[in-house]
């Protein structure tokens, strides 16, 4: 087996509450190909959205390493994280977390203001994300004017317009009808086919799961198997 | 690169509390512009006072008069220059509303003594040489549309005339004052013609003398003469004052209170009461946008920029508001000196006052923002983005 993108050993993160100590992952080690398409099942509070935001740089274990493309993410401060979030990673949410003031074409922006790039070359490189996705023709429309499909949309297109190697998607579809849910997982799947990106998903929804090419199951803290769904996702 | 565009578009996300809260800001900078403009008014008499001019006046009170013999007296003390007689006359024209100053004067002295007072219209010599004329301050004369060569009818309360005709002065001249302490609505006229008229019987009222003005000689050692001054009447028949102009200005200030510590105080709570509607708004603003401040971190934003973002809010905020507040107060400046005049003839926004309302309205954005910026600034992504489920 190659070398993996993501590569986590011993990572355990607790939370503390009302004096008592909860361990939500426990010791867990998992590693991820490049260009992979994971889907992270199980039931609630298995842990599968803490440990999309450990691999994501939005939070700190207790112990472990988490090494992505060869940097130990575990051991950086948060202002170093910050940085390396903005160049490394693309975040979809369930609720989606557009900011309801600016237009999808500001929001797709939005990443961009931490690069080097120029006024001129930010919007068009916002243009190309808009049009990837499709919603070239609702780029000055704000979040509330759009359908929740579209929303995700262009969530999406924030989410790949600094071109990271990373998306983390914590349940993509749902907020969503099945329609739009598809199109969405389509938007996915031709990224992680076509553009090589690594995407991992965080889903409830065994129709999401099945467009994954593996599907890690967890649950109370642990990781159970890490399934093949190659053939599914072909089909 | 800072987020420059969520700045206004977060502020404008709720137009009206926003123009509600700038508002506030704008009434309550100038309210303190003005107030502050007030004070300076009561206090241009100290700050501009000459340094060679001495008050005599009685030490009982400013309203007790001394002998008209104290002038000759006060001629032959080495040091004193020149002397003029000011003597309160208390009139009005036409309707007691109608009110401004009037003082019985030595009309040669009171120009030579007092070169800020420029004749601007009309002549110095005629009013010199005419003992039933008068100079009128331009304020005052543009006011009741007085001319040169008109004649002033002034109801006199102090001064009555027996026939219970009004005092009439003819205009001989209208003047304007090169310095704050000498102010642009007084009526000057000769205390030789109320002297006379009170000799003849034509007039009744106190005699005397109420305020000796001196100009010194250059090099004079003031404190020794003004306790020379007090010694000659300290057995009477007046027991007399002498004070430098700038503390008998300060004494008269005084008269009416602590106008200042009163004024700043209710400017101190005008600008308590705006930072807490400030405060307000931002506090609220800001737990709105707590989502995107999650958003912004997960994308990567440092907590440097979150911190930026909403101090930047609430300093812009502020700052419309602080703006258009002291656009307004040097804007009406003309209006209020106008409407003000006759109390506070002195009334002027300075470039101190416009300056310290500037820094009153960035230190409002500083402390209406640092406590939601600072909050936002150290929350935690993870639990910037959970609030919002």
């Amino acid at each position: 087996m190659s070398t993996p993108l993501i590569r986590l050993r011993g990572v355990t993160k607790t939370y503390e509450r009302g004096g008592e100590v909860l361990t939500v992952l426990n010791k867990l080690d998992l590693d991820i190909e490049k260009n992979g398409f994971y889907a992270l099942m199980g039931p609630s509070g298995s842990g599968k959205t803490t440990l999309l935001n450990l691999i994501g740089g939005l939070d700190q274990g207790e112990s472990g390493e988490i090494v992505v493309n060869g940097e130990d993410i575990a051991r950086m401060d948060g202002a170093d994280l910050a940085t390396w979030r903005a160049s490394h990673v693309g975040f979809v949410f369930q609720g989606f977390n557009l900011i309801p003031v600016l237009t999808a074409q500001e929001n797709v922006e939005l990443p961009l203001l931490l690069t080097n790039l120029s006024r001129s070359e930010r919007r068009k490189h916002a243009e190309v994300a808009l049009a990837l996705v499709g919603l070239s023709d609702r780029r000055s429309h704000r979040p509330s004017q759009l359908s929740g499909g579209q929303e995700q949309r262009v969530a999406i297109a924030r989410a790949i317009v600094t071109d990271p190697m990373l998306i983390m998607a914590d349940e993509p579809t749902g907020d969503l009808d099945r329609k739009s849910a598809g199109e969405v997982l389509d938007l996915l799947t031709k990224l992680n086919e076509a553009h090589g990106k690594t995407i991992l998903m965080v889903t409830h929804d065994p129709a999401a799961a099945s467009r994954a090419k593996k599907i890690v199951n967890m649950d109370k803290g642990r990781l159970g198997d890490v399934v093949d769904n190659q053939p599914v996702a072909q089909r | 690169m800072f987020p420059t565009r969520l700045v206004f578009k977060n502020l404008l996300k709720h137009k009206l509390r926003v123009l509600l809260t700038v508002a506030s800001i704008a009434i309550a900078v100038f309210l303190l512009c003005a107030l502050q403009s007030l004070v300076v008014a009561l206090d241009a008499g100290v700050r501009e006072a000459a340094s060679n001019r001495l008050i005599v006046q009685s030490k009982v009170s400013l309203f007790v008069y001394m002998p008209e013999s104290y002038k000759a007296q006060l001629e032959r003390v080495s040091g004193v220059e020149r002397i003029v007689r000011w003597n309160w006359f208390g009139g009005y024209y036409q309707d007691p509303s109608n009110f401004f100053a009037q003082f019985a004067t030595d009309a040669d002295a009171l120009l030579d003594v007092y070169p800020e007072i420029q004749i601007v219209e009309g002549s110095a010599k005629d009013f010199i040489d005419d003992q039933r004329s008068c100079i009128i301050g331009a304020v005052t004369a543009e006011k009741y549309g007085f001319k040169v060569g008109d004649t002033v009818p002034i109801i006199a309360t102090l001064f009555p005339r027996t026939d219970g005709a009004a005092w009439d002065f003819r205009v001989a001249a209208l003047y304007r004052s090169l310095k704050k302490n000498v102010d642009e609505n007084t009526l000057f006229f000769h205390s030789q013609y109320l002297d006379k008229s009170i000799e003849l019987g034509e007039a009744s009222g106190p005699s005397g003398v109420g305020v000796f003005v001196l100009r010194t000689a250059p090099g004079v050692d003031q404190t020794a003469l003004m306790s020379e001054i007090d010694a000659m009447y300290e057995n009477g028949p007046q027991v007399v004052q002498t004070t430098t102009e700038a503390e008998f200005q300060a004494q008269f200030v005084s008269m009416i209170g602590n106008v200042p510590f009163f004024v700043n105080s209710i400017g101190t709570g005008v600008m308590i009461a705006i930072l807490l509607a400030a405060l307000n708004t931002m506090l609220m603003s800001a737990r709105e946008q707590t989502r995107d401040v999650g958003v912004l971190k997960a994308l990567g934003f440092q907590d440097g920029s979150i911190f930026g973002l909403l101090m930047a809010q609430s300093l812009v905020m502020c700052g419309i508001g602080g703006g258009i507040g002291i656009a307004m107060a040097k804007m009406l400046e003309p209006g209020m000196a106008k409407f003000l005049g006759t109390m506070f003839p002195g009334y002027e926004v300075t470039s101190t006052t416009l300056m310290m309302a500037a820094g009153l309205t960035v230190g409002i954005g500083v402390l209406a923002g640092i406590a939601p910026a600072l909050r936002a600034r150290s929350m935690h992504v993870i639990e910037a983005l959970r609030a919002t489920a």
